[in-house]
């Protein structure tokens, strides 16, 4: 630990100043002024997704002129290297990581919920995280992002304070004995605790924070100690329930229908699922299950707010840190698009991006960033965040998320609605006139429609959880309007469902095997009887082609709904 | 005899094939274990589970198993969806056009050296071939490829930064020159890197050699000494370069982490490296089968022209 100090203070200041003049002063409100309007792109013809692992070989990449957009830079010394470049715009935004540590409520002694309590109290979460970090993370206190529009800040773990943990397990009749061991009322004194964490090659400040966690602990009186394993071992033993207490990070997402999946008991026995605390409360239980099941706005947010109190009071784990998303764009170029929530390496940047001095119309290519090479770009079974960097420039979705306060903004659904039938939630989608896939085909309601049947039929694990609820779809003569029909009420619908990439039925219904699909090696012909890829969706970008472990090609779309229309043909 | 060796390759193969379905699945976790997505539910990976044939009886996995090494078909990579045979002809011929120069040529110089430093005892070229040996033998390969990316790739451009094209990649004859200017840096550091132990272990077993009764009597018969070096001393330690240089090759298609990652090359190093890591056994079991494979072959082959190398050498007890 001491190296990591020494490493990051020397940072702190250059990185705080650096990387924050991009952000706003303060963290965006509910009230938001964006529009999408103003981003009308692409407006470069050519993007490249390059893949470039080494970090090192990465900063030399950006400022050599080699690469022009560079996301996920988690080294301070490779900030401080660009910053004094001079020839990269740094941004850095709150995201929706959560690092915990988690106890096991199943078994003596993490089963007393006043210890929890006060382990809390010893967890001194705001030093750590400025150690550690030195101003790229931020101490959490809350049990869901607090980016998040649901974040309740009053329902907050408890402060830092090792006498007032000491004097809260004293009033609760725990007491030490002779060799200072802190023993539960009933007499059983507390066991050596182990905390599992991933070993220190792997995550330097995960091991970090489960040797302080230890550390804090044993001022409670208790004998504790970080255990670090191999990163599968580790994951295996939570997953059999195997353990004391463990470090474990999530990347949560805006909604905090979450923490149903983290906290409610019907998952507390169940292999794979991620209730990993064990945590079963009746009161948070109820709470929980109304959050699921809200049927408006209003009632899950209320249901949120709840649940988060009880957490707060029940600490079945430890909020620690939130790590914050740094990126870094070259100042040649204008039009970029950052604030305290979005790190400049966003959509929107990449519509409205062009090279600084450039004449009207003047393009050239973009070169951005994959730090690991793209699986595959088959949509029904991608799972890497980098597969959907590039197949987030080729689908959209329904709705989308604001980018200043993380709400529904509309995207190919121009509005929607939610309604409570007699089975379920009725979601009504209305979606924008003229839209056309890549190919230069329409994108009508029935394409809404075939997507979710098709992913429902085909129990696409990718999406089951989204869909299985779809009772029915059922489309408008207009060719615009789309009604799903749930088999039971939830507010989060909405957001799962409109959340999700709608495909084009006109390829999809072709497909003979959708596990083995190859988009990319596969061919159809467009609206203008052209040779095209399958993988077409209305995104920005048109694949193009990929090469291995090399780059990705995409050229822009000349249909794409924010093009402004001059390319439209 | 031959045969005989034959059989106990075949053994051994089989003994590997049983250990590279049992290994992997005695190792913690599995390949959804890694899966912590809040929005994936344990229904959800209980399908996925399904989809991959995880979910039958582990006796027939290995029937399945043992039936597409038999084949050499090795089904779908569970993280890409593609054919394990696809995967590794994307990696493999990257990873052995660089391995494979990189190997020669480092037993060649090194080989060169030790012989040089072994016949010059005492002299300065010793003492060079030794302490540049003992360096390129010890330094970590990524700081020295770090190094040489910083020194010749970025202050000094002459190769490029990454990867084993440029993009967007050239067409024709050029694309060939591209290739080779791309995979350049990457090979001298591997070079740079192996060298050191060829030219030490050479130049060990060298001074031993030159200091038998033998050599002595070749030199007192007025042979000259280019002569006596290479072809009495040199090919009485043959046998074992020739192992070691066989049994370096299956290394040649597994790859090399490092360099790959430092280089951004698209290599088999870390195709199986997240084949082992994600529990895709689909692309490990491949893999490794593959190199056990290509272990026992060069093994036979080591045997053989050990053989052929050395008359004193004889397979299964010819002599007696």
């Amino acid at each position: 630990m001491p190296q990591i100090l020494k490493f990051n203070r020397r940072f702190a200041a250059s990185f705080a100043a650096v990387v924050l003049f991009v952000c706003s002063p303060a963290r965006a409100s509910g009230a938001s002024n964006f529009d999408v309007s103003n981003f009308r792109g692409p407006k470069m013809t050519d993007l490249y997704y390059v893949v470039m692992r080494d970090a090192d070989a990465q900063t030399m990449a950006i400022t050599s002129g080699k690469l022009d957009v560079l996301g996920d830079i988690f080294r301070a010394v490779d900030v401080e290297r660009l910053e004094k470049s001079g020839l990269v715009d740094l941004s850095m935004a709150a995201n929706f990581h959560g690092f915990f540590v988690t106890f096991n409520t199943r078994k003596f002694p993490f089963d007393h919920k006043v210890l929890r309590q006060a382990a809390s109290q010893v967890m001194d979460r705001i030093n750590w995280t400025r150690d550690l970090f030195s101003g790229y993370a931020e101490p959490a206190s809350g049990f869901i992002p607090e980016i998040s529009p649901y974040f309740d800040g009053d329902a907050k773990a408890l402060s830092y304070d090792a006498e007032a943990a000491r004097k809260r397990l004293r009033d609760a009749g725990w007491t030490w004995n002779a060799d200072g061991r802190l023993t539960a009322p009933d007499g059983q004194e507390t066991p050596h605790i182990k905390i599992l964490c991933p070993p220190s090659s792997v995550a330097a400040t995960s091991t970090e924070i489960a040797i302080l966690a230890a550390e804090g602990l044993s001022k409670l009186g208790m004998s504790a100690e970080a255990q670090p394993m191999d990163f599968q071992t580790m994951l295996a033993r939570v997953d059999e329930r195997d353990f004391d207490a463990c470090t474990n990070a999530w990347s949560m997402s805006r909604d905090p229908d979450l923490l149903y999946a983290f906290y409610h008991s019907s998952w507390k026995d169940i292999k794979g699922a991620y209730n990993l605390s064990g945590v079963a409360d009746d009161e948070l239980d109820a709470a929980l299950l109304s959050l699921r099941n809200a049927p408006d706005e209003a009632s899950a947010r209320e249901a949120a707010i709840l649940s988060q109190r009880l957490l707060s009071e029940l600490v079945p784990v430890v909020p620690i840190y939130s790590r914050y998303s740094v990126a870094a764009i070259r100042k040649d170029w204008d039009g970029v698009y950052a604030n305290d929530r979005v790190t400049s390496d966003n959509l929107y940047t990449l519509l409205s991006m062009t090279p600084k001095g450039a004449k009207a119309g003047e393009t050239r290519p973009i070169y951005w960033n994959i730090p690991e090479e793209i699986r595959t770009l088959n949509p029904l079974v991608s799972g890497t965040a980098y597969d959907w960097t590039v197949l987030g420039s080729i689908y959209d979705s329904l709705i989308s998320v604001n980018p200043e306060n993380f709400e529904d903004m509309p995207w190919l659904a121009e509005s929607w609605s939610i309604e409570t039938g007699e089975n379920g939630s009725i979601l009504t989608f209305t979606l924008r006139d003229g839209l056309k896939w890549q190919d230069g085909f329409p994108l009508t309601a029935d394409d809404v429609a075939f997507s979710l049947e098709f992913l429902k039929k085909n129990e696409v694990p990718r999406y089951f959880d989204s869909v299985s609820d779809v009772e029915r779809v059922e489309t408008d003569a207009d060719a615009r309007t789309v009604k799903v029909y749930m088999s039971n009420t939830s507010y989060w619908h909405l957001h799962n469902i409109g959340g999700m990439i709608i495909l084009p039925k006109h390829i999809l219904e072709n497909v003979p095997d959708w596990r083995a699909w190859q988009p990319t090696n596969t061919r159809h012909k467009a609206a203008d009887g052209s040779d095209m890829t399958e993988l077409v969706g209305t995104g920005p970008f048109i694949f193009k082609e990929s090469r291995v472990g090399e780059y990705v090609h995409m050229t822009r779309n000349p249909f794409y709904m924010l093009s402004g229309g001059e390319d439209k043909k | 005899m031959i045969f005989r060796r034959i059989g106990g390759a075949a053994l051994v193969l089989l003994i590997v094939v049983a250990l590279n379905f049992f290994l992997f699945r005695v190792m913690p976790g599995d390949p959804l274990s890694g899966m912590m997505d809040p929005k994936l539910s344990a229904e959800a990976k209980d399908k996925i589970r399904a989809m991959w044939g995880l979910d039958k009886p582990l006796g027939e996995q290995f029937f399945i198993y043992v039936g597409q090494m038999a084949t050499f078909n090795f089904g779908m990579s569970m993280t890409t969806q593609r054919p394990v045979w696809d995967e590794l002809r994307s990696r493999v011929p990257n990873t052995v056009a660089l391995l494979l120069p990189a190997l020669l040529l480092s037993a060649a110089l090194g080989i060169y050296l030790g012989v040089k430093a072994a016949v010059a005892r005492g002299s300065l070229t010793e003492k060079l071939v030794i302490w540049s040996g003992a360096v390129s033998f010890s330094v970590p390969s990524f700081f020295v490829q770090i190094v040489l990316l910083m020194c010749f790739a970025y202050t000094l451009p002459l190769f490029p930064l990454r990867g084993s094209s440029s993009i967007p990649p050239p067409v024709g004859a050029t694309a060939v020159f591209d290739y080779l200017w791309h995979l350049s840096l990457p090979l001298i550091s591997l070079v740079a890197l192996s060298f050191g132990g060829w030219a030490l272990y050479i130049r060990n077993m060298m001074v031993k050699t030159l200091g038998e009764d033998y050599i002595l009597m070749a030199v007192a018969r007025g042979l000259p000494k280019g002569r006596v070096v290479w072809n009495h001393a040199f090919r009485s330690i043959l046998p074992p370069v020739l192992t070691m240089l066989l049994l370096s090759l299956p290394g040649v298609v597994s790859g090399a982490v490092l360099t790959e990652t430092v280089f951004s090359l698209n290599g088999a190093g870390s195709l199986l490296l997240e084949a082992v890591n994600s529990h895709n056994y689909p692309v490990a079991q491949a893999a490794f089968y593959i190199m056990a494979l290509l272990t026992v072959l060069c093994n036979l082959l080591a045997d053989l022209l050990c053989a052929l190398a050395d008359p004193r050498v004889r397979l299964g007890g010819e002599q007696a």
